[in-house]
């Protein structure tokens, strides 16, 4: 790790202060950066350290919504009952993440900002290449070992997958991110590399997320997040979906239904044209596979990870069709 | 020389004053600033659990933390988890008579992550603990030993909150 | 209060906490651990230490041009740098066979790059994060040469056959051209990493010519005499201390350049130097095993008699070192075949030296033959457990020698009985359970019983207490305690009365923690060394004027539970530490080694214990001895997903006596575990582009969590084998994973109908 200055922010607009300074870089639970650091991929000249900030780790959850503050803990959020409750794809995209120590460590806003794990990004002494890092210097990831790469949202400067859980949820349910004053759409918020992998937010220099909001939908208490992968537990997904499903009261027809995918993407990715195709369909195998094919459209293959256009369909199909069946189980006891 | 800074660390109820570079891990400062070689480093990364300890009670890893972050806040280690008079935890005793590490190396992050795993109300069922302990590795392979040794410790630790309560 | 259920355990191997051999007692220095107050090696207080950082090399092959330290010079803290400039004035050690120094000089900091991550550079510095900031500024210009970077490089070719490893009998050839029933499969398994929890690193300093060296060390005198090889000073100016190893598992053998690097500084800088080799310098500091790839031809009649094994086998090597990952290790003892034929090959590629991990040989060589084995089963339509004992071997097929215990058979039957094989359905895809099919599968495993000689002393103290003193190590396998067990028993004191010393090159000679053989190794010396003890002690409480027993007419004494009496009920009884006091002893020191009487030579003696010369095979003597076991696996697997997971697993074991049945489960389900591992998870994945293993880390290499582990249950079927050892034990250590990754790979054929030949078996082969 490179030397730097600590600075404790006493408010967020000292935080923002700091952090419009070059060089300087917030830290909150630190699983991203300081893990970064070590790798000499973030060379902070002075970290700002916001985890003693108060009043900004509330997880408030009503009519319209969820309010989670960008401080709240990953372990906080994934196991409060009313979250639980009203949102359950996103305490299972939590619970499924990292482990339970990261999760008391790492924050809600933090964790919006992770990183990618791509082994080239993360190893610059070896792979000088890399368009996030050093933008225009090339992607050393294309034409290596690309098993845990994207195939969707790809460009020619990158091919890094956002290998983050929570926000695929996030994605799936419309939230909205709040960055002081101004709040931004999350599918907004997150950016494909396109030409310039090295932006991956819109967040700007002296921003910081303050805040989350989940608006309530019909279908989010009916939600899941499903995420398979080789080792059971502390692993990234090789696939993973959020959905939240709300059937007409025939218990068969879909009414409102809500698909995005982790694990594939250079972001977190929403599948609306699976949405679009189940939309006042009736659910059956058959029809969920078909739509869930189109998931991957446009999916692009670098070698290794061609297994992931086979698998994401799979992992939609199978989320989709434990929602419905849980569904009609449940409005079958009602009638 | 680099910059340091003075901290002051509550570490198992006792103040202690070091002068540390900023960069200096709560890990780090444990082990190489404190004599505290308890918390073990084993991937320096966040990807081992080794480093387990707890933070105003609650299970984190050291080697992302900085040891400036933690000022004004009560850290814990397996140094400070026996009782005054030396007595073991319950789930240390579990962790012997189950005999739930071989090497020892990871076990002290196993412990401290089994003491938070209880105390969090994650220790419900073989399969919960499983889960919950997912984050300490272990390469001896004591996987089905530390299970046991949590859920028997998780009961013990019930039995005395209730007599405490009684 | 606690209240004990009589019988309701077994007690086939002695009672709990009896403290003597064979009983179930918990771990001697489990205290210690569970407090976090044992020591290892990065972690003794030391005073004016510098800290060391590696710069490794990100080539795979070439040479080094040039190393520009300016920048790291300059920074603050930066007490010295070492390029492969300096000149570090050290000579290559002699090998481990005992084969003396070559003297040339040897170069750990090398100019000549053979593999992407060694080490070409370290920075010295006040504090690791200053070295560590430094290593970064380092540059280092090369000059590439072409590489191959895996036995799958295009240019990786067919390599040298090894000699030794050729072995034939009968006409391999001629019976598969006549056999009914032939199959043929190439299997292959990718580098493995040892991933012990405890990184590698050490703590060296100097006083003279005197080296201390902190190292956690699975053979504390073989690498004292390598470090003082390396410097040229004497053996025993050189001291290696590793009371507690952080695991080893094969990779904490022998020293390593990163070692040589840190005392080298040591003396340049006057001062203590600690090196931490980082997690991910950790994957190529040192080997891992060896990717490998065999092919294996079966013949047999239609009723399933094998009448042929014909195994052609490649590991890939260093371009630097031959080391051999013996594919064919395991093929020819595991059943009866009257013609055999194998061969195994090394590829030289541009990685570190592959090294020693669990099972060596014998664990990818039974994953070809046990995978093998089923291939043919489910040909012939047979169920594959009578195939297995359909050929089971009733001697030693290739030494021709008679087994000194083989109860693989029992292995198998009980394993069966305990797992429900019977409950098994033949067909592949036919059990299933809701979205998961269901397969069960066998994997045999086998290690040899390698004997060497040991030392060790028996110190009895004034206070009564016993002490043993061993430089032998316990890495996790439970030296201490059954060393504690062993001397208890045959001093005839209770287990807290017993001191154990271990993990010090300075104290008396042992063998390797490798190769199963440490155990029954050292628990002979310890033995015989506390018998002489008993019987010193007895023959001066006997003799001596002022024992209590002089004039008492007795001819011998009994000693018990720390109490010494003539056996009859009457006469005095007298406690050790009284007897002690009468015989105003302060002490009294025996030492015994199990050399044969040719090597009690002070030059002989020092070769037995710091090198493999006195080591002795499996069938260097009237038997072939070997340790069996039989592993039984059901899988699930989720077929959209690809998705694998063990849901069971029985394990039934001949490993002879256990000296500790507790310990043995824990370091068998230990194997297990490493083995589901391999089977499922691990793979070493290398750029192709420049021989970067890319998953250097434990967040990409992934070794099973807690919630990838079923309930494992493990069984003893083994009987005291008093050929194999003093105390009737065979090797425990190794031979848990043998056979475990054919028992998941069968397993997932027989749930899918689809075998995957490569190691491991990750969701996209399934999909």
């Amino acid at each position: 790790m490179r030397d730097f200055s600590y600075l404790r922010a006493a408010s967020v607009d000292a935080a923002r202060a700091g952090a419009i300074q070059p060089g300087a870089m917030l830290l909150a639970g630190g699983t991203t950066l300081l893990d970064l650091a070590k790798c000499g991929v973030a060379t902070p000249d002075t970290v700002i350290d916001v985890t003693h900030l108060s009043g900004l780790s509330a997880i408030e959850v009503d009519a319209d919504g969820a309010r989670i503050g960008a401080l709240a803990k990953m372990a906080a959020v994934a196991d409060d009952p009313a979250i639980i409750a009203a949102f359950p794809a996103i305490s299972q995209s939590l619970t499924l993440a990292a482990s339970q120590q990261l999760r008391n460590m790492a924050t809600i806003g933090g964790n919006l900002m992770q990183r990618t794990r791509c082994p080239y990004f993360r190893d610059p002494g070896t792979f000088s290449a890399c368009n996030k890092r050093a933008p225009g210097s090339g992607c050393s990831a294309i034409g290596g070992v690309t098993r845990n790469h994207a195939v969707l949202g790809v460009s020619d400067a990158c091919i890094a997958t956002y290998h983050g859980d929570l926000a695929v949820a996030l994605v799936a349910f419309d939230a909205v991110v709040e960055i002081g004053e101004r709040s931004v759409a999350i599918d907004d918020f997150f950016l494909v590399p396109g030409d310039t992998p090295e932006r991956e937010t819109l967040i700007e220099a002296g921003e910081m997320i303050t805040g989350i909001r989940v608006p309530a939908s019909a279908g989010a208490g009916n939600s899941v997040y499903l995420k398979v992968r080789d080792r059971q537990s502390y692993e990234f997904a090789a696939a993973s979906a959020a959905v939240s499903l709300e059937l007409e009261d025939d218990g068969r027809t879909v009414r409102d239904i809500r698909v995005a995918l982790g694990g594939v993407a250079t972001k977190p990715w929403r599948a609306r044209a699976v949405e679009q195709a189940l939309i006042g369909k009736a659910i059956d195998a058959e029809t969920v596979k078909a739509a869930s094919l189109l998931a991957v459209e446009g999916a692009v293959s670098n070698g290794g990870n061609q297994y992931k256009i086979a698998l994401a369909p799979r992992v939609v199909a199978r989320a989709i069709s434990d929602l419905a069946s849980k569904t009609a189980r449940t409005s079958g006891g009602q009638a | 020389m680099t910059r340091t800074i003075p901290l002051s660390l509550a570490i198992n109820g006792k103040p202690h004053t070091l002068d540390v570079e900023p960069r200096v891990t709560l890990l780090d400062a444990l082990r190489e600033h404190l004599s505290l070689t308890g918390t073990k480093k084993g991937c320096d990364q966040g990807q081992c659990g080794a480093c387990t300890c707890h933070v105003d009670g609650e299970r984190v890893l050291s080697c992302l933390t900085l040891a400036a972050q933690v000022e004004g806040r009560q850290v814990t280690t397996i140094e400070g988890i026996a009782g005054e008079d030396g007595t073991l935890h319950a789930v240390q005793k579990a962790f012997i008579e189950q005999d739930a590490f071989q090497c020892g190396y990871c076990t002290p992050g196993q412990i401290m992550s089994a003491v938070a795993c209880i105390r969090e109300g994650h220790a419900g069922s073989d399969a919960e603990i499983r889960e919950y302990m997912s984050g300490n590795l272990c390469r001896c392979g004591a996987y089905n030993s530390i299970v046991a040794a949590v859920r028997e410790a998780a009961a013990a630790v019930s039995v005395n909150e209730k007599v405490e309560a009684a | 209060m606690t209240i004990m259920e009589p019988n309701r355990e077994p007690r086939k191997h002695g009672s709990a906490g009896d403290g003597m051999v064979g009983g179930r007692m918990s771990r001697f220095e489990g205290e210690l651990k569970i407090k976090g107050a044992a020591t290892y090696a990065l972690e003794y207080p030391m005073e004016n230490v510098a800290h060391a950082v590696l710069v490794q090399s990100t080539i795979a092959a070439g040479r080094v041009v040039s190393v520009d330290i300016s920048k790291a010079s300059a920074m603050p803290g930066v007490l010295l740098v070492l390029t492969p400039q300096d000149d570090l004035g050290l000579t290559m050690c002699g090998d481990w066979a005992g084969n003396p120094s070559s003297g040339e000089p040897y170069y750990p900091l090398p100019q000549t790059v053979q593999f992407n991550g060694q080490s070409i550079a370290a920075v010295i510095a006040e504090s690791r994060e200053q070295a560590s900031e430094a290593a970064r500024l380092v540059t280092v210009t090369y000059e590439e040469t072409p590489s191959v970077t895996g036995l799958h490089d295009p240019n990786a070719g067919e390599g040298k056959v090894m000699p030794n490893l050729v072995v034939n009998w009968g006409d391999a050839e001629q019976a598969l051209a006549h056999a009914e029933v032939t199959i043929e499969a190439t299997y292959e398994t990718p580098r493995e990493y040892h991933v012990a929890m405890e990184p590698h690193g050490l703590m060296t300093t100097w006083e003279g010519d005197a080296l201390t060296i902190w190292e956690p060390s699975q053979w504390s005198h073989g690498m004292a005499r390598m470090y003082a090889e390396w410097f040229g000073i004497d053996y025993e100016n050189v001291r290696i201390v590793s009371p507690y190893i952080g695991g080893g598992f094969g990779s904490k053998g022998q020293p390593l350049a990163y070692g040589a690097v840190a005392a080298a500084a040591s003396k340049k800088l006057g001062r203590p130097v600690k090196l931490a080799v980082t997690r991910p310098q950790n994957f190529t500091s040192y080997g891992g095993r060896a990717a490998t790839r065999q092919t294996i031809a079966l013949g047999a009649t239609k009723d399933g008699i094998l009448q042929a094994i014909r195994h052609r086998g490649m590991s890939e090597t260093s371009v630097y070192a031959d080391y051999a990952e013996q594919t064919g290790a395991a093929t020819p003892v595991l059943y009866k075949v009257e013609n055999f034929s194998s061969e195994h090959r090394i590829v030289a590629v541009n990685t570190v030296t592959p090294g020693a991990l669990r099972g060596p040989g014998k664990n990818p060589s039974a994953y070809g033959i046990e995978c093998a084995m089923e291939e043919l089963a489910y040909v012939l339509d047979m169920d594959p457990l009578a195939l297995r004992l359909k050929n089971y071997a009733d001697h030693d097929y290739q030494s021709g020698k008679p087994w000194s215990t083989r109860r693989l058979r029992e292995a198998l039957t009980e394993g069966a009985a305990a797992f429900g094989w019977d409950k098994r359905s033949h067909q592949p895809r036919s059990m299933r359970d809701g979205n998961q099919l269901v397969g069960y599968g066998i994997g045999c495993g086998t290690f040899p019983v390698i004997r060497a000689p040991s030392e060790a002393i028996i110190r009895i103290l004034a206070d009564g207490r016993v002490e043993v003193v061993s430089g032998s190590i316990d890495m996790g396998q439970g030296t201490y305690t059954i060393l504690a067990q062993t001397a208890a028993e045959a001093m005839g004191v209770s287990i807290d009365q017993v001191v154990v010393q271990l993990g010090d090159s300075r104290l008396p000679g042992s063998s390797i923690a490798g190769g199963s053989m440490l155990a029954g190794s050292i628990t002979g010396a310890v033995h015989k060394a506390a018998l002489a003890a008993r019987d010193e002690l007895v023959g001066l409480a006997l003799n001596a004027p002022n024992s209590p027993f002089a004039g008492s007419g007795a001819n011998t004494l009994s000693v018990s539970g720390g109490e010494i009496s003539t056996g009859s009920g009457d006469g005095p009884v007298v406690t050790i530490a009284e007897m002690m006091k009468a015989l105003g002893r302060e002490h009294l020191e025996i030492r015994r080694n199990t050399l044969s009487d040719d090597a009690q030579e002070a030059a002989e003696q020092r070769k037995a214990w710091t090198t493999m010369a006195r080591v002795m095979g499996p069938t260097m003597g009237d038997y072939s001895m070997h340790s069996w076991c039989a592993h039984f696996a059901e899988v699930r697997v989720d077929e959209e997903f690809g998705t694998v997971r063990v849901s069971r697993m029985v394990s039934a074991f001949d490993c002879g006596r256990l000296y500790n049945p507790k310990l043995v489960e824990s370091q068998w389900r230990g194997g297990i575990i490493m083995g589901i591992g391999q089977a499922l998870l691990e793979e070493g994945i290398v750029d192709p582009r420049n021989g970067r293993t890319v998953n250097n880390n434990v967040g990409d290499y992934l070794v099973p969590t807690n919630a990838d582990i079923p309930d494992l249950t493990v069984i003893s079927v083994g009987v005291p084998d008093l050929n194999a050892s003093a105390l009737g034990g065979k090797g425990v250590g190794e031979v848990g994973i043998v056979g475990v990754a054919p028992a998941i790979a069968n397993a997932v054929y027989h749930a899918t109908g689809k075998r995957v030949r490569d190691l491991p078996i990750t969701l996209e082969k399934l999909i």
